[in-house]
């Protein structure tokens, strides 16, 4: 029998530093450290940005030499194009962005501190697996990076096949950098799929009593469907990259046609993966979004069970359109006709998001604090590339748009633009919930004006290049694609220093930051459980179950 | 609720009391669930039927669903706890089994046995314990605070009835 145990109890955190930050299974600790792992991996792969942008600024190869990396622009005849440099940091910045930014901030970072402590779990389902699933994630990180330094394809380091990983170019590569790129791919997505099975368990079995199902928080939600987006992708993805490593090294012959296999089904599978993983780096952003929308009209989110309905619905048509990526390959009409078709139904989902959060905003008394801005800042960009996506969607008007700067605008509109503000949005959201302490309203504000109009000038005219038909993926253009490559430069050297300037304030408001120690800072429209705990949370939340009265507010949330 | 009472006015027996902790899944739906996922992970093998491609994906997808079943599995066995108390004429007996199969016993006289709720000194709010035969032991630790108010009340008037002054 458990003996009764009274006063025999205390909640002291006596945990060290080490013990604390290295050994953790508490999953509002391990969210902390998947943010500040992220943005540091994101600070090296947007450093790759700025180094692209930098030699694109002018035509002619001016810091990516023969000779060696300059960061002083070389004079004529000093610099020899050095396209394998290009293509690294091509390459790197998409590996390090799809699998080791943007999903660990959101999946990983919100989701493992947020997701608990919303349904009123007092951890996750198996903590030890989160701990598992962080280390995973930093020894992939690694690799990753390891991967751009280590003797690759032509004599030179790093590997530069583009994200995806195409065969028979990633079989053909030289050198060790290709494979650790794909352990670094495979141990990211092992971290990612332990994540998701334990983000799910927590979800279905851990829902404080009363809690069903539709009256779980958007937030919760949205990590939910990722997680069960990322349970039927990742293994997919996990399939086709170690079949490029058996081609690569131990001569099987599943994507060479010299030996009966298929380069095409290789872009098949990976794109069955590569789809639903653009919607598992957006979805948490929803939910953020929805949250934040919700406090600062002072209003419940406008029409709860559609918004549901409608992140199972992006989560569902996620897995049938993915042959949009490749119209170009070859594939018939009815095939084609089919894609284009269920790619645009995806809009009427997306659509019910949006207007349902131009409908919360509707009559409500908007409050323009930071993380509102950063969520109307969302709500424009994300529209704006979900528009220039379904002009992409047309199998004939892709002909022309094909790997041209049109197809690198939409993307980074979607995902550059509207998964990081909603990261931004989150941060300056849930920054007193985790932290105890205020970042400055003043200093928030110009991190959002600046990078709103800096990533606005970069990624702007980048659809005009596309329809001037300056094609992705080159080190170098010709004269008359000078002045958007130009402006669009400027555009990212301003989004840069909004960047650094972020990290600043993020360390002065940690360090010298006023404290916010109320429960809530913001108004009752935060209704969530998280909001009745205080800021910071302590070491244990919700050992006891909560109360339906503390979350059940009527109508909805 | 997660306890029910049983209400027995037989010869030697008064009531029995089964307490479990709160899941939030339901045998529903995890076959629910399950078959979902298996349904939606064969996708990508329909697409690659008959080509070798198809063995280098299955091992992964097999490994995936089996992991997410054994995960929801082993969730819902961690929060196996049952406790039952028995109140005899007699004796009371509270037999608690706990997730590894082991079986923890205690047994008192109603006449001795001591109930009690503490409101703020237990680990958990409202922590209720009975104590007799020289053991102090816990009740329903796992339940909600509201429920173990309920609970308390219950057996106090079951005790009291027990021992002849209502």
């Amino acid at each position: 029998m458990a003996d009764a145990a009274i006063h025999g109890h205390e909640h002291e955190d006596q945990r060290g530093f080490f013990t604390r930050w290295f050994m953790s299974t508490n999953h509002k600790d391990i969210g902390i450290l998947y943010l500040v792992v992220s943005a540091l991996v994101g600070f090296i792969a947007v450093s790759f940005t700025i180094y692209m942008r930098l030699e694109l600024m002018n035509p002619g190869v001016q810091y990516m030499c023969m000779e060696g990396m300059r960061l002083t622009a070389a004079g004529i005849g000093e610099c020899t194009p050095n396209g394998h440099l290009w293509n690294v940091l091509i390459t790197g910045h998409g590996i390090l962005m799809m699998f080791f930014v943007v999903i660990p901030a959101l999946f990983g970072g919100f989701g493992n501190y947020f997701m608990p402590l919303q349904i009123g779990a007092p951890d996750m389902a198996f903590p030890r697996m989160n701990n598992l699933s962080f280390w995973m994630y930093v020894a992939g990180t690694t690799l990753a990076i390891c991967s751009v330094l280590s003797p690759g394809g032509n004599d030179q380091l790093g590997s530069g096949v583009g994200w995806i990983l195409y065969p028979p170019l990633s079989v053909n590569e030289g050198g060790m950098s290709m494979d650790l790129a794909i352990f670094a791919v495979h141990v990211s997505g092992a971290s990612s799929i332990l994540g998701a099975i334990n983000m799910i368990t927590t979800f279905l079995n851990m829902r404080a009593p009363g809690m069903t199902l539709f009256k779980v928080p958007l937030f919760s939600w949205s990590i939910f469907v990722t997680s069960w987006l990322i349970l039927l992708a990742l293994p997919v993805l996990a399939g086709a990259i170690t079949m490029l490593l058996t081609d690569r090294n131990f001569g099987t012959t599943f994507f060479d046609p010299a030996g009966g296999g298929d380069p095409i089904l290789y872009q098949h599978i990976l794109w069955f993966f590569g789809h639903p993983e653009v919607y598992i780096i957006i979805l948490p952003g929803f939910g953020i979004i929805s949250h934040v929308i919700a406090t600062f009209s002072r209003k419940p989110i406008f029409g709860y069970l559609p918004m549901v309905w409608a992140l199972i619905a992006i989560g569902a048509l996620g897995f049938v359109v993915w042959a949009h990526h490749m119209y170009t390959v070859g594939m018939s009409l009815t095939q084609q006709t089919y894609f284009m078709l269920a790619t645009m139904i995806i809009a009427v989902p997306t659509g019910v998001k949006i207007f349902s959060w131009i409908a919360t905003m509707w009559g409500g008394s908007i409050e323009f604090k930071t993380p509102m801005l950063w969520a109307f800042g969302f709500l424009f960009l994300f529209t704006l590339g979900g528009v220039t996506g379904i002009v992409l969607s047309q199998a004939g008007v892709d002909r022309a748009y094909h790997d041209t700067y049109y197809v690198v605008a939409h993307f980074h509109y979607v995902m550059s633009l509207g998964a990081v503000f909603a990261i931004f949005a989150g941060i300056y959201f849930y920054f007193p919930k985790m932290t105890g302490k205020r970042i400055p309203e003043w200093a928030g504000q110009l991190h959002f004006w600046a990078m709103f109009i800096g990533s606005n000038i970069t990624f702007f005219p980048q659809h005009f290049l596309g329809r001037q038909g300056m094609p992705r993926r080159y080190i170098d253009y010709p004269e008359a694609f000078a002045l958007w490559n130009q402006v669009s430069s400027y555009g990212a050297f301003l989004s840069f220093a909004s960047f650094v300037f972020f990290f600043i304030v993020i360390i002065y408001a940690i360090v010298a930051g006023k404290k916010e120690t109320r429960a809530n800072p913001w108004n009752e429209y935060a209704d969530t459980l998280e909001w009745t705990l205080p800021s910071p949370p302590p070491e244990h939340t919700f050992e006891i179950l909560p109360k339906q009265e503390e979350w059940d507010k009527s109508p909805a949330h | 609720m997660p306890y029910i009472i049983n209400n027995e006015e037989g010869a030697s027996k008064a009531a029995t009391i089964e307490l479990w902790p709160y899941s939030s899944l339901k045998p529903k739906g995890f076959a629910f669930f399950l078959s979902a996922t298996f349904a939606l992970i064969t996708i990508p093998l329909l697409n690659v039927l008959g080509t070798r491609v198809f063995w280098g994906l299955f091992p992964f997808l097999f490994i995936t669903l089996t992991a997410i079943w054994f995960a929801l599995k082993k969730s819902l066995r961690d929060r196996q706890i049952l406790e039952q108390l028995t109140l005899y004429k007699d004796q009371l007996v509270l037999i608690r089994q706990d997730p590894d199969g082991e079986q923890k016993e205690w047994a008192c006289s109603p006449y001795w046995a001591q109930l009690r709720m503490y409101d703020k000194e237990g680990p958990v709010a409202n922590y209720i314990t009975l104590t007799g035969n020289g053991r102090e032991v816990e009740l329903g630790s796992f339940l909600g605070e509201d429920e173990r108010i309920k609970l308390f009340d219950e057996l106090n008037r079951l005790l009291k009835k027990l021992n002849g002054n209502p």
